[in-house]
């Protein structure tokens, strides 16, 4: 069974402490992937899932194992690293059936275990081949190999795509999208590129220094952000944000006397807190909120603009195209279920969202 | 346009003139110091008559008198053999021991690691002559003066320290997952030093071993302190012959016996070059 829960662990190392008390339950062949910026502890997680990390407080259950104490190799898990950690010595064939070997399966089984994971992964032409002889993709799909051939009750994965170029990323996104849906293993996959964490999980946790900040399937972090700082990492451009007061239930105040009329009052009737529409939210309207368009940039298929209102610079994504140009006067509106409110709290620096994105 | 067409080719001509002056540097004192080896192996194969002609020749009859005198006399043949015995069991003792102490060093995390090894290495620091007394002393309190072990064991205290610092910078740069992976693969923590570590710094580790090899070879103080007749090694040898005030310095006699203790030196050296290469070429630190 590949369920694995988490129950207020703890994570020092010395008198530092990483990870203050996280607890997850996964289900037996759920997709869940850990996202946070870097530093965050996600690493460190999945280590102490895999039996790498000591477990300085709280529990980890594999099946129905507490496994605290129990040693990788017996902990019935397979792990793909970021920078694959393919046996130099060994050919390709070889550093599939490592595992196997270890665990005494006869020659012929590994021979088919080997291959039949060789082809499912299209690695059969390089069976023979030495790692340094291989190219990052494939090397990639080795490190896969390896994992899968050992028929593991969990998978874990700490940023396996982020040595592969952008295409290839995407590539192999879909590829262990699609391996997940055929093998049903319980998967938990680190990443720091929330678009990967959205587009291959069932349920994302999101975690931000040593905690959890939320643990929801994609679209529910999309939708309903629990915090400011998951509603700044989910989604792509990111969200706009305004701090302010509330005048009256649906007027806003900025801090340089800017008043945005808000669609809704805040559920929490806040006097003073932050509001964040998403770029994507935005539409062009005749009245609404006043910005300055400062550039236009069209895809295409949509067109980003970026725009000044009340002297910051902000993002609005518009479906389709526009004949707006820069130095136009536009007035922004928001679809009422569309606007989030939040304690007033300072945003989670872009550039460094942006830089892991 | 034309500046760079123009200067393009006087900076490889210049830098044509610089690779060769390398060359050129290097081979001068490639001669400056192969010299007295040549000199040595070509004396050995003199006799006396020629040794002490001036100027010397360069040519002459070649005659294997003083490989023939020395080899019938048993003490060199049983040196020869002491030698290797020692070097082998000490290169053979500091490769297992210092390598286990240099893996623990570059991957345990361990409170005082660090001091640890820098204390062993500072032993280093201390000169032999400081330790050749006390082990003697010890040694022969023991009843082991003039055993094989005693020497090996004494050639240990340095080889071990240089075995574990040349190791733990070869294993620090290994990554860290090759062993988390056989360690979820299947492998405990030795498992994965044996089986996959070990394999991987095999270049390195004959290296390592082959220098501590020849260093043991090589040493004079502690084989003359420690040993006299049963465990004597070959540079004790040297040092009697060269020493001999009683019948002078047989040039010969020195230089055979000289010529037989270099050899092995320079084939070891030879294989060190290439199995480093090799191990450079094969890429064993890369993922
Ligand atoms: N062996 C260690 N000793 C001391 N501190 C450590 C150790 N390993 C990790 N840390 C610290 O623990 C924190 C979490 O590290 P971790 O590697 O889990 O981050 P991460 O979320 O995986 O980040 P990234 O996205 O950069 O990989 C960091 O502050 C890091 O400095
Ligand atoms: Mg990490």
């Amino acid at each position: 069974m590949g369920t694995v829960q988490i129950r207020d662990v703890r994570k020092s190392f010395g008198t530092f402490e990483v990870l203050h008390g996280v607890s997850i339950d996964i289900e037996d062949g759920e997709f869940v992937a850990l996202v946070g910026p870097s530093g965050c502890g996600k690493s460190t997680l999945l280590r102490m899932i895999a039996g790498l990390e000591d477990i300085t407080a709280g529990e980890i259950v594999i099946g129905d194992r507490v496994v605290n104490d129990v040693a990788p190799k017996d902990r019935d898990i397979a792990m793909v690293f970021q920078n694959y950690a393919l046996y130099p010595h060994k050919n390709v064939r070889d550093n599939m059936g490592f595992a196997l070997r270890q665990r005494r399966v006869s020659k012929r089984e590994i021979t088919e275990r080997v291959e039949e994971a060789a082809r499912i992964l299209g690695l059969e032409p390089l069976l023979d081949r030495k790692p340094r002889q291989l190219s990052g993709g494939q090397r990639q799909r080795v490190a896969m190999g390896r994992a899968i051939v050992r028929n593991p009750n969990v998978f874990l994965f700490d940023e396996p795509l982020s040595n592969l170029d952008a295409k290839l990323r995407v590539q192999m996104r879909s590829e262990i999208k699609e391996l997940h849906q055929r093998l049903k293993t319980t998967t938990i996959y680190v990443t720091h590129d929330q678009i990967e964490a959205m587009t291959l999980a069932d349920r994302v946790v999101v975690m931000n220094g040593g905690v959890i900040e939320q643990v929801g399937a994609p679209l529910d972090l999309y939708d309903r952000p629990a915090s400011l700082f998951v509603a700044a990492f989910i989604g792509s451009p990111p969200m706009n944000f305004f701090e302010g007061d509330f005048v009256d239930p649906t007027t806003f105040a900025l801090a340089d006397g800017t008043r945005l009329k808000l669609p809704v009052p805040d559920p929490k009737g806040r006097r003073h807190g932050t509001i964040g529409v998403r770029p994507e939210h935005f539409t062009l309207e005749q009245s609404g909120w006043p910005a300055t368009v400062s550039v236009v940039e069209p895809t295409g298929s949509e067109t980003q603009i970026t725009a000044r209102l009340a002297g910051r610079s902000i993002r609005v994504l518009i479906r389709g195209r526009t004949a707006t140009r820069p130095g136009e006067a536009i007035h922004l509106g928001v679809e009422p279920e569309l606007i989030h409110f939040f304690d007033a709290a300072p945003v989670p620096a872009l550039a460094e969202m942006e830089d892991v994105a | 346009m034309t500046a760079l067409a123009v200067s393009r080719p006087r900076r490889s001509s210049r830098g044509a003139l610089a690779t060769r002056l390398r060359i050129v540097a290097g081979v001068a004192v490639s001669v400056i110091f192969l010299f007295p080896i040549y000199w040595m192996i070509l004396t050995s194969f003199k006799d006396q008559v020629d040794i002490f002609t001036t100027p010397p020749k360069f040519l002459f009859t070649p005659t294997l008198a003083a490989y023939a005198e020395y080899m019938q006399r048993a003490d060199i043949v049983k040196r020869l053999i002491n030698t290797v015995i020692v070097a082998t069991g000490a290169g053979l003792l500091s490769i297992v021991v210092g390598t286990m102490a240099g893996y623990a060093l570059a991957r345990i995390r361990l409170r005082g690691a660090a001091t640890f090894g820098l204390l062993i290495l500072l032993s280093r620091g201390v000169p032999p002559i400081a330790l050749a007394v006390p082990m003697f002393l010890v040694a022969r309190k023991l009843g082991v003066i003039d055993k094989h072990i005693t020497l090996i064991l004494a050639y240990s205290t340095f080889l071990i320290p240089y075995v574990m610092w040349l190791m733990r910078s070869f294993f620090m740069a290994l990554p860290r997952e090759l062993e988390e992976s056989a360690m979820i693969d299947g492998c405990s923590r030795y498992g994965a030093f044996f089986k996959i570590i070990v394999p991987i710094s095999l270049p390195g580790l004959l290296s390592t071993l082959i220098f501590s090899m020849i260093l043991a070879w090589e040493e004079l103080l502690f084989a003359l302190v420690l040993t006299s007749r049963h465990a004597s090694t070959i540079p004790v040898a040297i040092a009697g012959i060269a020493g001999d005030t009683v019948n002078g310095a047989n040039w010969a006699a020195l230089t055979a016996v000289g010529t037989i203790t270099v050899i092995p030196v320079v084939v070891f050296a030879l294989l060190v070059q290439k199995w480093l290469i090799k191990g450079l070429a094969e890429g064993a630190t890369k993922g």
